[in-house]
């Protein structure tokens, strides 16, 4: 076989594959693929025969033929498109969509620790800094400089955990009862101004219930420097609490009392669960109010104590429980759940 | 403290619903925690009879009641039990208003009722028999209201007074304070002077003014066997407090809850002699309390003595020996102000808290002695008419003087941050001191029972109350200030994500264990901080270990049907120490059963092992600098002894890993002993923190342009080698970007305390394409390496 009469097969190969593609229908295109470009299809073959011409030869007319193998395939690829061959392909390989993805490990964060850094961002947003405390504490800091006179009968409102240690003023220490004792451990250490915030845990000697606990968390802000007030306490509030329940969110202060505190309030949040349906709401039983915080402008005692003059520099200081706030947040109507470890529950967080 | 509606009426000149004084006291800062109902709440029930009774014809358990009021004669369905012929009855007509609602007119099975029999419980009525309907006396009369029967309906509120409102702890102050802040008509209580004979039969001795601020003492004689009024004993048994049916007992009582001044009688002829002393007690001497109590003394305790002994301990509680009962002719009523932390710590010592105790302690109104002592004795001359006041005295030693504060109100804006109009601010410290000038600067001085003002930051308080708090914008013009966190804040939320990451489950326990805790966990107790007031023994000590609560979770979870579990905790742990004691927060996680935990319908979870372990603490510790895992010198007890690594972080000792102890395992009672457990100080990781972001972040090393080849040998070598070892002497071979270990094999195919180890080595230059031959050279090298180092032989 000469060159030229290769050439000439070559090209009634490619006339009789495009005359009979377009009358070649789906069914037909796998036949139609072994018959002419399979490992005994014609132009397979074609191509094999160029290992009898020269080398010179065989360069040339190897890439007319792999040029045509090329338009061949593509020009079948389109007719598979076009008549929906590809389609049938396709549905033959099974999957069951519905199996299960394969397991990652999957863990998680607690909620009061969910609850806890999402309350530290929204106050870090109002420049405020994060500060820690220990938990066995000092009556001093706990108590008397929060404005706790030794015998105050305010005490009794914190049922206190002692330990079997006393203090270098030969007073027990204890647990404490609030985070309020990081305010005056960073007033002492730190000139005003000063904007902190800090959460951790709290003891108090209760029995523990659907709402109570020995042991809690809470979460304490405050803010000293010339003029602050408690319009400015309120506008803070206001905007922590938007950050956690949307921009509609509003405040209301109601008188309040707190050692540390004067004018002391309690601060509830306008209820977004019941979208103001009324008595039916069993979030704020109706009222549309939540109560959330307790705060007020830092007692002139508690400047004092800190070594400030209370004329000069003034201050604002708010807690809250972050129990309350994980309870109302993840829908848990009791307590304990926080501290059972139970992963059939926080494997759902 | 409990407050009857009606009660505080009586101080009040205007009518108050219940709905709105709880509006008005929340509003003031009282919580009120419970309403409770009381009385004949209802209308339209008329006295009935039963005629005639008939059964239901279409049901077995209801009949069919002919009723009479008098004029007209009903059909009744009635499905109590206890009814009978002749019974005198409440009957509520249709249109009635019971507890439940409005009766209406019913068909009950097809037969209309026109009204129902009542039971105590449908009409409201607390302390009857509700297994059926009220059965009345025989003599009621037909036809009357039954309203008319019962008690007035009447409300009883539950009110929260926190110590800074101690000055509302009864009627009388509550209502003051309502009509102060809501500029109602307050109604003095009509009580009438004493008489006072001049004659003083027992003079009072008050031997501290300090600790005794004033004394009023009243004498009354003839006063045998007088009993308590119904309505008086009523009002007690609102408050929550059971009456004796002695006027001389339940009038202290009353005049507490009505007037908030706790007061004493004691019979005059049980005293040694006519004196009453106000005196420290001698230590040792005893006092035998009313509640029956032997009451050891000291001198840090103030009584009321007679000559000779302890008559009661003042303001908490009085003695048995001096009490009055129904045989007193004559009694000396006590009405004094005792110092408040004096009372207190009296309290606190003998251990008897009172409803006395409580109010002195918060402090009482020593203006208000005497008008509290003639109300006592009002009250006991009406009870008993033959009684006669024989002495009044009033001793009154250290005088109350108020505080001056000078108020600015550009200072009370100031403290508030709000624009109250000076002619307001002026309003509220006039409602609270009537008598204040309107001079400028105010000089504002707190009422006797208004001790609790003390500053301007009170009286801030006083008139945000006054107005409303809703005077408070919400408004600032605070600077910005730039927010920072702590290191320890850092690294815990840095640490708690990888953790979350990797599967574990984040818990928190208490901080308090048991000793049993200790034991089964290996542990002694020897450095633990113990709780002086424990709530129990399960909370006796504060822990010292993380791993107690980590098998309590373990447990917790393997009980409720979990086969594997992963989690870990941050938390503190308390030792004593030399200076005292050390406070150190720590991360401890545990690892047990399949990890990822979950099966497959691919089948093949694996179970959790050490070396799943090993890597988490790997990953953990990505990032930070010169971290390594090292033999453990002296591993706690409760980590298994050869299965158990130290961490370290530079020279800083970064925590343990390891098998627990199958023992720690057993104490728990657990049958499996695979669980894997970390515990590291956060000190070890805050200490190696760079607060600088740009400072932690790694620097980027360039990667070859060039190909990557690798070569995996695998050699037969002594079992008693250790990787680490190997992987020292191999890793500094010249091209080599990485060597791994991918198979270890021990098994008969390789021979007895042999292994055959797979090392996969990867190759690149920086400079170049590797060619072969360069490529097998270093491998050559490798291997002749390893066989001088540990007779290694490449396995055939």
């Amino acid at each position: 076989m000469t060159p030229e009469d290769w050439k000439a097969k070559l090209s009634l190969t490619r006339d009789s594959f495009l005359s009979a593609l377009i009358k070649t229908d789906a069914a037909g295109l796998a036949d139609f693929e072994t018959k002419y470009l399979g490992r005994k299809g014609e132009l397979t073959l074609l191509l094999r025969d160029l290992k009898d011409f020269l080398i010179e030869d065989r360069k040339v007319l190897g890439a007319l033929g792999n040029a045509l193998k090329t338009e061949l395939s593509a020009a079948l690829d389109a007719r598979k498109t076009e008549t929906g061959a590809g389609a049938v392909n396709l549905e033959k390989i099974q999957f069951d969509l519905t199996l299960a993805g394969y397991p990652f490990p999957r863990g998680g964060l607690h909620p009061l620790t969910i609850v806890a850094d999402k309350m530290y961002d929204g106050f870090q947003k109002l420049g405020f800094s994060i500060a820690e405390g220990p938990l066995i504490e000092e009556d001093y800091f706990n108590f008397e400089a929060l404005n706790f006179a030794p015998d105050h009968p305010a005490r009794d409102m914190q049922d206190t955990f002692y330990v079997d240690l006393k203090d270098a003023r030969g007073k027990d220490l204890l647990l404490r009862t609030h985070t309020s004792p990081v305010q005056i451990r960073t007033l002492k250490n730190q000139a005003p101004p000063v904007r902190v915030v800090s959460a951790g845990r709290v003891f108090r000697s209760e029995a523990v219930d659907a709402s109570h606990s020995f042991a809690f968390h809470q979460m304490e802000g405050f803010y000293v420097d010339k003029n602050v007030s408690m319009a400015d306490l309120k506008w803070t509030l206001e905007a922590f609490m938007k950050d956690l329940f949307g921009s509609s969110a509003k405040i209301s202060f109601s008188p309040s009392f707190f050692p540390f505190v004067e004018p002391g309030a309690q601060v509830a949040v306008s209820c977004v669960f019941c979208k103001s349906s009324g008595a039916a709401c069993p979030v704020c039983k109706g009222t549309g109010w939540i109560e959330l915080l307790g705060a007020g402008v830092v007692h002139p005692n508690v400047i004092k104590a800190c070594g400030y003059d209370p004329e000069k520099w003034s201050g604002f200081a708010f807690g809250a429980g972050i129990e309350r706030f994980a309870m109302l947040l993840y829908g848990i109507s009791d307590m304990r759940m926080l501290y059972e470890n139970d992963l059939r529950i926080l494997k759902q967080l | 403290m409990k407050i009857q509606h009606s009660w505080l009426m009586d101080f009040i000149g205007a009518s108050l619903s219940v709905e709105d004084l709880v509006a008005k006291l929340t509003r003031l800062g009282f919580n009120i925690e419970g309403i409770k109902k009381t009385g004949a709440a209802f209308s339209g029930v008329v006295v009935g009879r039963i005629l005639a009774i008939e059964k239901h014809p279409n049901a077995d358990k209801l009949s069919l009641c002919g009723v009479g009021d008098g004029t007209t004669v009903m059909k009744v369905v009635c499905g109590a039990k206890n009814i009978a012929v002749g019974q005198k009855i409440l009957f509520a007509r249709v249109g009635a208003v019971l507890a439940e609602g409005t009766l209406k007119k019913a068909r009950i099975r097809g037969v209309e009722s026109e009204g129902m029999i009542c039971s105590a419980e449908e009409l409201g009525l607390e302390g009857y028999d509700n297994s059926g309907i009220l059965v009345l006396p025989e003599n009621t009369q037909l036809g009357v209201d039954a309203a008319s029967l019962f008690a007035k309906p009447d409300c009883v509120l539950e009110v929260e007074i926190t110590p800074n409102l101690a000055y509302c702890l009864s009627h009388y102050a509550l209502a003051r304070e309502l009509c102060a802040f809501y500029n109602l008509p307050f109604k003095q209580p009509a009580v009438p002077e004493l008489p006072g004979s001049g004659d003083i039969r027992v003079p009072i001795k008050i031997e501290d003014p300090g600790l005794c601020g004033r004394y009023t003492a009243v004498v009354v004689e003839n006063v045998s066997a007088a009993k308590t009024p119904e309505w008086l004993a009523g009002r007690l048994r609102a408050m929550g407090s059971n009456p004796k049916n002695n006027i001389l007992i339940d009038v202290s009582n009353y005049v507490m809850y009505e007037l908030g001044q706790p007061t004493h009688c004691f019979d005059l002829a049980k005293l040694a002699g006519p004196e009453i002393i106000v005196r420290p007690a001698k230590a040792g001497e005893i006092l035998k309390s009313l509640d029956n109590q032997d009451l050891k003394l000291d001198g840090t305790m103030l009584v009321i003595a007679d000559k000779d002994k302890p008559l009661a301990l003042a303001g908490v509680i009085g003695g048995m020996d001096s009490a009055v009962s129904d045989t007193t002719k004559a009694v000396l009523i006590e009405s004094a102000s005792f110092n408040p932390s004096a009372v207190r710590l009296s309290s606190r010592k003998a251990g008897v808290k009172t409803e006395s105790s409580y109010r002195f302690e918060r402090g009482t109104d020593p203006e208000l002695t005497v008008l509290a002592a003639r109300r006592m004795a009002q009250i006991i001359l009406e009870a008993a008419p033959g009684a006669k006041v024989i002495q009044v005295t009033d001793n009154y030693p250290s005088k109350y003087a108020p505080k001056v504060i000078e108020v600015r109100p550009e200072r009370i804006n100031s403290i508030l941050g709000a624009e109250i109009s000076e002619k307001e601010i002026f309003a509220c410290l006039k409602a609270i001191q009537p008598e204040l000038v309107g001079d400028k600067p105010w000089r504002f001085s707190a009422p006797s029972y208004r001790r609790d003002i003390d500053s301007v930051w009170d009286i801030a308080e006083e008139v945000a109350r006054y107005i409303g708090y809703d005077v408070i914008p919400a408004r600032s013009n605070m600077p910005v200030m730039r927010a920072s966190a702590t290191p320890s804040y850092e690294v815990t939320r840095e640490l708690k994500n990888r953790l979350a990451c990797l599967g574990f489950s984040e818990v928190y326990n208490y901080d308090f264990i048991s000793l049993r805790d200790f034991r089964n966990c290996l542990l002694n107790e020897e450095n633990a901080v113990p709780l002086k007031n424990p709530l129990s023994t399960d909370f006796q000590f504060m822990r010292t270990a993380m791993v107690a609560g980590a098998l309590k979770t373990l447990k917790f979870n393997l009980n409720r049907g979990r086969s594997s579990v992963s989690v870990f905790e941050v938390g503190n742990i308390f030792r004593k120490t030399d200076k005292g004691h050390s406070e150190e927060t720590m991360c401890a996680g545990l690892m047990y059963g399949a990890f990822p935990g979950e099966e497959s319908w691919r089948g093949g979870s694996a179970m959790a092992d050490f070396y799943h372990l090993k890597g988490v603490l790997n990953y953990i510790f990505s990032g930070y600098g010169g971290f390594r895992f090292e033999k453990a010198k002296n591993p706690p007890a409760y980590f298994h002894p050869g299965v158990v690594l130290e961490m370290k972080l530079g020279n800083l000792q970064a925590g343990h890993l390891g098998m627990l102890n199958p023992k720690a395992a057993m104490n728990s009672d657990l049958k499996d002993n695979q669980i894997y457990y970390f515990e590291l100080p956060l000190k070890a990781l805050v200490a190696a923190y760079k607060p600088e972001f740009w400072a932690r972040l790694p620097q980027v090393k360039a990667v070859s342009a060039f190909p990557n080849t690798w070569r995996d040998l695998s050699v037969v070598m002594d079992d008693k080698f250790e990787w680490a070892e190997i992987e020292k002497e191999i890793s500094k071979a010249p091209d080599l970007s990485a060597v791994k270990l991918i198979d270890v094999y021990k098994g008969h195919s390789v021979g007895e305390n042999l292994k055959s180890v797979t090392i996969r080595f990867n190759f690149s230059s920086m400079e170049k394409t590797l060619t072969d031959i360069e490529i097998n050279a270093h491998i050559a090298a490798i291997l002749a390496k390893l066989g001088l180092n540990f007779n290694a032989k490449l396995r055939s």
